[in-house]
């Protein structure tokens, strides 16, 4: 039991002064490597209380898509004109030891949850009485008692989409498209044309 | 199970032609009016669906997460006539700024959807996932005329800002989860005796959440700048229609899970009904432009609505409802007048643009004569009697001070109506506008105007129907 208290503080410790750092470091680089810490330590919270299904999709959405999304962002718009790029300067670059930083911590985390959840049953908490596992109890009500919500859900994703689109499509002029099926209709009659050529005179083509 | 769809038509049915009209956009080339009209012959459907789900007995589908009742019933009936009205007043205008698009009918749809989802929610992630349908639509719509600086700009503002309010409320929703140990209201009701300030909290984040949503004051900073920067059509459609759903889900959470509450929850309505009616009052008096008049307006319009609620009576309740439809007529005629000042093809909408229009426009400055003095509540048009009935509910709970700052802040913002009528009918005459407006414009227009003048003829039509809303 003291060491769930001991992990569940560790991480939560860590999760809040990550949150704390994404907002105040002044790099944004910075902020996006705190962000993801912060997932990953409230995703491990989630696997110590039992709800691994959460963990895991945590893990895979906010930390695989959204914020490394963000990094890409981030490192495009390169907001701050930060001077120190990432390898050129040795001496001075200060990416690499935060980066490092953050990745070692996340690297222990995980080591620990997974290791604990793996091999160490006590460490975790379950919270379901039937065996079932939580993917399958978010099955049984998924489709069922919460039908509604997630059909709203698909329609509110309809939205978001047909938003994107309103907002950034163009249509533009003078935009040779290519057109398969005008392409495979293509005979070799359209293409080529056999004219007989006189003799000393040559023949003019495009006329 | 099966037997729930049957009270979820109407939702069904929309959000099917919704996704018709998609397809039908995509794949027709140039489909815009026919989309159009065809939304609007699905909306003209939807209405006698709605009247058919029976609603004279509370009915709890999906788990208790949905009620059907005389109040969404109601407030779904109202909110699809007033798109109808939003789409017959906007065609023109859209054409002629050039944003005629198959989209912009389909997001009005689905926020109504959204709406519909709000009105009938008993659960918090209901009404969650309703809330977000419908503002969603209404980021996109804010900014739907892309190129025009001021309309991405408002578009942008309302996102950030309603996301933020999005945050606080679902902190509250979060709250008072982890206090009541449910997200189904009823359920709340019964479990919040041995937490009850965490249940305050979590009650004050989500009100807040809410207040930002119907542009109450000290949450009303986004609306004059969204109101002037959207496309006009828009600032009607964000005028009407999101702030009877939120009132509605106002009425949702205060009489069924927290009325027990209600000391706590008073003295924080009755402070946001006096600040929007003292602030939109004050604040309306220095503008220019009609659009943000519109928006100040608004704000202090809500107040008054909200000052309905303070009770925590049914007359309370009945009285704000049969305000915000009040508030509906006058706003839609209001718009109708906006959107007929065009000059060669473009819009105008500042005050001076109005100056001396009864000359030219002799019927036109009738109605926008008529619609000013309802909004100011001069008898004996419907804003009067809207004001009347809210005030009349106040008094009876003997809530002297909020009814005497109410009347006080008419007085005021009587004074910035009665300006603008003054410049229609006594300063020198301007320029003539257009008078080529299509069919739809007049029509709402004319109907509009005629309900507000011949509403005391006949005051118990609006009143025989609200009466049935009981909910204490």
């Amino acid at each position: 039991m003291t060491a769930h208290a001991f992990f569940f503080y560790f991480f939560s410790f860590i999760a809040v002064v990550s949150a704390i750092m994404v907002t105040v470091s002044r790099n944004t680089v910075h902020s996006v490597f705190f962000l993801i810490l912060d997932f990953i330590s409230i995703s491990s919270l989630f696997i110590m209380i039992g709800a691994e299904f959460l963990g895991m999709i945590m893990l895979i959405v906010y930390v695989g898509a959204v914020a490394v999304l963000f990094l890409f962002v981030v490192m495009m718009l390169n907001v701050a004109k930060q001077e120190n790029t990432w390898f050129k300067s040795s001496t001075n670059s200060a990416h690499i030891p935060i980066g490092l930083l953050v990745g070692i911590i996340i690297f222990f985390e995980v080591i620990i949850v997974i290791g604990g959840w793996k091999y160490k049953p006590d460490l975790t908490s379950k919270i379901t009485l039937s065996d079932i596992t939580n993917t399958h109890s978010i099955g049984n009500v998924l489709y069922t008692d919460y039908i509604h919500l997630f059909q709203l859900s698909g329609m509110v994703l309809l939205v978001a989409m047909i938003g994107a689109i309103v907002l950034t499509f163009r249509k533009r002029d003078g935009l040779k498209r290519q057109s398969y099926f005008k392409q495979l209709a293509r005979e070799r009659n359209d293409g080529v044309s056999l004219v007989e050529v006189k003799s000393n005179e040559g023949i003019k083509i495009d006329d | 199970m099966i037997t729930d769809i049957y009270y979820v038509i109407p939702e069904i049915f929309l959000s099917l032609s919704l996704m018709f009209l998609l397809l039908l956009g995509v794949f027709k080339k140039e489909g815009s009016t026919i989309v159009y009209n065809l939304s609007l012959v699905f909306l003209i459907i939807s209405i006698p669906l709605i009247l058919n789900v029976p609603s004279n007995n509370t009915t709890l589908i999906f788990n208790d997460s949905y009620k059907i009742d005389y109040l969404s019933n109601f407030v779904k009936t109202l909110i699809i006539i007033s798109t109808i009205f939003v789409l017959l007043t906007s065609s023109q205008y859209l054409k002629s700024i050039k944003i005629f698009n198959i989209e912009y009918p389909i997001l009005i749809l689905s926020s109504i959807l959204g709406m519909m989802v709000m009105v009938s929610s008993n659960d918090l992630i209901v009404f969650y996932i309703g809330l977000e349908l419908q503002s969603l639509a209404l980021y996109v719509l804010a900014s739907f005329n892309r190129d025009n600086i001021l309309s991405s700009e408002s578009g942008l503002k309302y996102f950030v800002l309603s996301a933020l309010s999005s945050g606080l409320l679902l902190y509250g929703c979060s709250l008072v989860y982890g206090f009541s140990s449910s997200t189904n209201f009823s359920q709340i009701g019964f479990n919040y005796d041995q937490s009850i300030q965490g249940i305050t909290f979590g009650m004050v984040f989500i009100l807040v959440g809410l207040a930002f949503k119907i542009s109450a004051v000290p949450f009303h900073m986004w609306a004059p700048d969204v109101y002037q920067g959207s496309p006009t059509s828009v600032t009607l459609f964000f005028a009407i229609l999101p702030k009877i759903a939120a009132l509605t889900v106002f009425i949702r959470f205060l009489y069924s899970p927290f009325l027990e509450l209600i000391d706590q929850w008073q003295s924080i309505i009755i402070f946001l009904s006096i600040a929007s009616m003292l602030f939109g009052a004050v604040a309306a008096i220095g503008q220019k432009n009609l659009k943000r008049l519109a928006a100040y307006s608004s704000i202090s319009h809500m107040g008054y609505a909200l000052a309905g609620l303070t009770t925590g009576t049914n007359q309370g309740i009945q009285s704000s409802i049969l305000y915000i439809s009040i508030y509906l007529v006058m706003n839609l005629a209001l718009f109708s007048c906006i959107l007929m000042l065009k000059k060669n093809n473009k819009y105008h909408e500042s005050i001076e643009d109005l100056s001396g229009l009864s000359r030219n426009h002799p019927l036109l400055a009738f109605s926008l004569l008529v619609v000013l003095f309802s909004l100011a509540g001069i008898p004996p048009l419907a804003g009067f009697f809207a004001k009347f009935y809210v005030f009349a509910a106040v008094i009876e709970q003997s809530m002297f001070f909020l009814a005497i700052v109410g009347l006080m802040s008419t007085v005021v913002a009587a004074f910035y109506y009665l300006r603008i009528i003054k410049i229609i009918y006594f300063d020198k005459e301007a320029e003539k506008f257009d008078t080529d407006h299509n069919l739809g414009l007049k029509i709402s227009l004319t109907i509009t105007t005629i309900l507000i003048l011949i509403y005391f003829i006949y005051p118990n039509s609006l009143i025989d129907f609200v009466s049935k809303i009981n909910l204490v």
